[in-house]
Formats: structure tokens, C-alpha cells, sequence
């Protein structure tokens, strides 16, 4: 017998790796709602909270219960609950309780501006293995710069300090656009302070609905993503990307990942796709079951156009994050070449060759 | 003699063929964790859906794995003690 800690990104890694060759869809995603109570510019995916349209569009808690128990008995373990922002949900807990009870090992992302002591008190009961609150800067006007929502910043220290109060781990991580770039120091310092871990991203890409954002207004350069990598601890979690690229360069296969091989998303609509940032190819598990959907997913994975011959060929290629999801958004093929991307790697190779 | 039974606030489940002990509830945060089960652990953890002694568990395991009792009763004693620490056994 061993005891695992339940570090979410190095236990999933080694047990999807074992997983994999089952294709046991062992990580989902739920993707409870599109719409969100702040107005980041650079988000993929948000809807305002009050857009009745997209919440008419959203999946009933039964049925999120529905295919949970259908996605458990097909081998879930790994469960992560997502937005938009989850808590905007007045049924949150009727969805999370009873998943609780399924033997799934849980994590939660928020923007914690919504939790109140009581939603922390009920959390605790049954305590998420995780809670990933993304922070957007280390004072209001940086923060509120980002979000647009005038008290957002006091909202999200708040819904922190009620984790904090019930002991719910959690970990803090942002999201770094050229408006919070220079707040980094300053908010692993907040982290630090409360004693959580922190980490943060800056591949942002455009929406995945392919509506417009401001994305381009929002994401560093190039050079300034290279510069802030090589020089910045909290870079770890974007080099995995290349790690995992450099695990499977030899392949020509344009899904690297395990998108499609252990994990799946279902987005707030029913629709079940390989990842967050793919819309594709829909399988709808309520109408078909979860495995038949499943086996869907799989097949649009495996049977995926090869990235195309100048990626192939690109010596860049190991430093390169693209992948089917970002060439999606940003060019409306899976296959196609990313620009951004390609100035990201061949600046990676420069600087490390 | 004293009987054994595992708690019900932690559900076995399988990932890649390892099977996993997944706590739940206030469990959760207090393992901190999963426990991963070997071959004989999973057979103890299986059988202590019911009530079991020492000696029923030993000889069990004794006849499927092809081992001496005294030597999987000190494997099944060993396997008792740490699931007993994290509270995986009913009081």
C-alpha cells in the first residue's frame, strides 16, 4: 500500500500515462456554466452573467448528475468543475454534493469573488482535493483593470480568506496579460503571505467560439512571453507543454496530449469535446450515452488531420506549444500553423540553442 | 476476537489497473491523499466489506495468493494498522 499526495498535475500525469493505453476516460471536465460575473477582455470562453440566452442553454443539475454517475461507470476518477464562474450557479451545491460521493478525487476553478462564509462552510463538509482561485492582480485598481468589475478585488480577498477560515486547500494562480504583468511579484507575495501556492499563464488565445476578443490587446509579445519564462519561476507550468511536445516529437500525430486518450470536456451545454479550448466534434453523451460519446471523442482524436508539413518540418518545432485546440481558435483548422505561436518557439530556440 | 470492516467513507476505484482507495467527505482533507492498493491489499480491502477477523483475512489471502499464513498475517496486520491510522476502518 502507498499513500499519494493528492498533487493534482504529477499524481494525474503518471496515472493518465497508465490510463492511456486503456483509453479509460479517467479525467473529465464540467463546465458548468459559459457565463461569468467579471468581464475579463482576454477570456476564451465568458458570457455575461445575466445572458439568459446561454443560461437557457445550460444542462439541469440532474443532468450533470446524470452524466457523472454514466462517466463514472465508465472509468472517471478525476473530476474538475469549471466555468465561467461555477458559484454563479444557485444550484452549485446540488451538482457538487452529490459528485462528492462518487469516489472522485475533485477540483474546483473560481474567480472566489462569490464565496461568501457560507458557501466555505458548505464546501467544507466535503472539501473539494482542490480549489484553483485565479487572482488578477494585487490591488483593486490593477485587479479591477483586468476584470472591469468595480469591487471585484475585495470580493475575490474575501472568498480567500473564507477558504482560508474553513482550511479548504487551495492554491492561487493568475492569469498575466500585458495590463498585470507587473503585478507578479506582488501577487506570489499575497500567496505567499497566506501560505498557498501560486502559479500563472500567459498563452492566451482568442475565443473558442470564434467571436472576437481582445485578446490581441491583452497577451504579452512574443519576446516579452520568452523573456518572462526564462527569467520567472512560475513559467514551470507552460514548459510542461513543451515537455510533453518533447515526449512526442516524434510523432506525427496532431493530438499530443491526452485529449481524447484519458480526458474529456463536457461544456455547459451537454456537448462532450477532447479539451476546454475545442468546440469539437459535440457527441452529446445525454442523448447516446457516455460511452458511446466517448468512443466519438476518440475517434475525431485518432482520425485528426497531421499538423501541417511546415509545422512538420519547422526546427522549431520542440519549443512550440501549438496544438489542434490553438490552431482552432486562432485559425480555424486543426492543422494549420499558429503565427503568434511560431514567433514563441523560434524566439525559444534562439535563446536556448 | 476482534472483527475488522472497512469504513464507508472511502471508495475503491481504478485508474490504469492500479486500484486507488479515494477518501471522501471530511476524509478528503484529511488524508490529503490517495492510497494505492497492491494486489493484496485490494483483496483485504475487498473482503472487509464485511465483518472479518485476523485469522479469516490471513487465510484468505494465504490460499489466493499462495503464501504461508504467517506470512500474509503479517502482510493483513501491517495493511490493518495503516488503513486503521487514516481512519479506513470502521471504529
Amino acid at each position: 500500500m502507498t499513500v499519494l499526495p493528492t498533487d493534482y498535475g504529477a499524481l494525474l500525469r503518471e496515472l493518465q500515462r497508465r490510463a492511456a493505453s486503456m483509453r479509460q476516460p479517467v479525467s473529465g471536465v464540467f463546465e458548468l456554466t459559459e457565463r461569468c460575473n467579471l468581464s475579463c477582455r482576454m477570456c476564451y470562453v465568458r458570457h455575461d452573467a445575466r445572458d439568459t440566452a446561454q443560461r437557457s442553454k445550460e444542462l439541469s443539475s440532474a443532468q450533470w448528475l446524470t452524466l457523472a454517475q454514466d462517466a463514472v461507470d465508465n472509468g472517471m476518477v478525476f473530476l474538475l468543475l469549471t466555468g465561467g464562474e461555477v458559484f454563479l450557479r444557485p444550484d452549485f451545491f446540488e451538482i457538487y454534493i452529490p459528485l462528492t460521493r462518487l469516489g472522485l478525487i475533485l477540483t474546483i476553478y473560481t474567480n472566489g469573488t462569490l464565496i461568501t462564509d457560507g458557501i466555505a462552510q458548505r464546501l467544507a463538509e466535503a472539501a473539494p482535493s482542490l480549489t484553483e482561485i485565479t487572482l488578477y492582480g494585487s490591488t483593486a485598481a490593477a485587479y479591477e483593470a483586468v476584470t472591469g468589475c468595480p469591487g471585484s478585488y475585495a470580493r475575490a480577498c474575501a472568498g480567500i480568506e473564507a477558504l482560508l477560515k474553513q482550511g479548504i486547500p487551495f492554491g492561487l494562480k493568475t492569469t498575466i496579460t500585458r495590463q498585470n504583468v507587473g503585478e507578479l511579484e506582488a501577487m506570489r507575495q499575497m500567496a505567499r503571505q497566506w501560505g498557498v501556492p501560486f502559479s500563472g499563464a500567459w498563452l492566451l488565445s482568442r475565443r473558442r467560439d470564434g467571436h472576437s476578443s481582445d485578446v490581441e490587446y491583452c497577451r504579452l509579445s512574443a519576446q516579452d512571453c520568452v523573456n518572462l519564462e526564462a527569467t520567472d519561476q512560475v513559467s514551470a507550468d507552460e514548459w510542461l507543454e513543451t515537455a510533453f511536445r518533447e515526449s512526442s516529437v516524434k510523432s506525427d500525430a496532431n493530438f499530443y496530449c491526452q485529449a481524447g486518450k484519458t480526458a474529456f470536456v463536457i461544456h455547459s451545454s451537454g456537448a462532450m469535446s477532447p479539451c476546454l479550448t475545442l468546440s469539437q466534434p459535440a457527441a452529446r453523451p445525454l442523448a447516446s450515452g457516455f460511452r458511446t460519446a466517448w468512443e466519438g471523442v476518440q475517434r475525431f482524436v485518432d482520425e485528426a488531420p497531421p499538423p501541417d508539413s511546415a509545422c512538420l518540418a519547422c526546427d522549431a518545432r520542440r519549443y512550440c506549444p501549438r496544438c489542434p485546440a490553438w490552431s482552432s481558435m486562432e485559425t480555424g483548422t486543426l492543422t494549420d500553423a499558429v503565427p503568434y505561436l511560431c514567433e514563441i518557439a523560434r524566439l525559444r530556440k534562439a535563446r536556448y540553442e | 476476537m476482534q472483527y475488522f470492516k472497512r469504513s464507508n467513507d472511502f471508495i475503491m476505484r481504478n485508474v490504469g489497473g492500479e486500484s486507488l482507495l479515494v477518501p471522501l467527505g471530511t476524509r478528503v482533507v484529511a488524508v490529503n491523499g490517495v492510497i494505492v492498493l497492491n494486489g493484496t491489499a485490494r483483496c483485504v480491502w475487498e473482503l472487509l466489506a464485511q465483518e472479518r477477523s485476523l485469522d479469516e483475512l490471513a487465510a484468505a489471502v494465504a490460499e489466493r495468493f499462495t503464501v504461508d499464513v504467517e506470512h500474509a498475517r503479517i502482510d493483513v496486520q501491517r495493511f490493518l494498522d495503516e488503513i486503521g491510522r487514516m481512519r479506513a476502518l470502521q471504529p
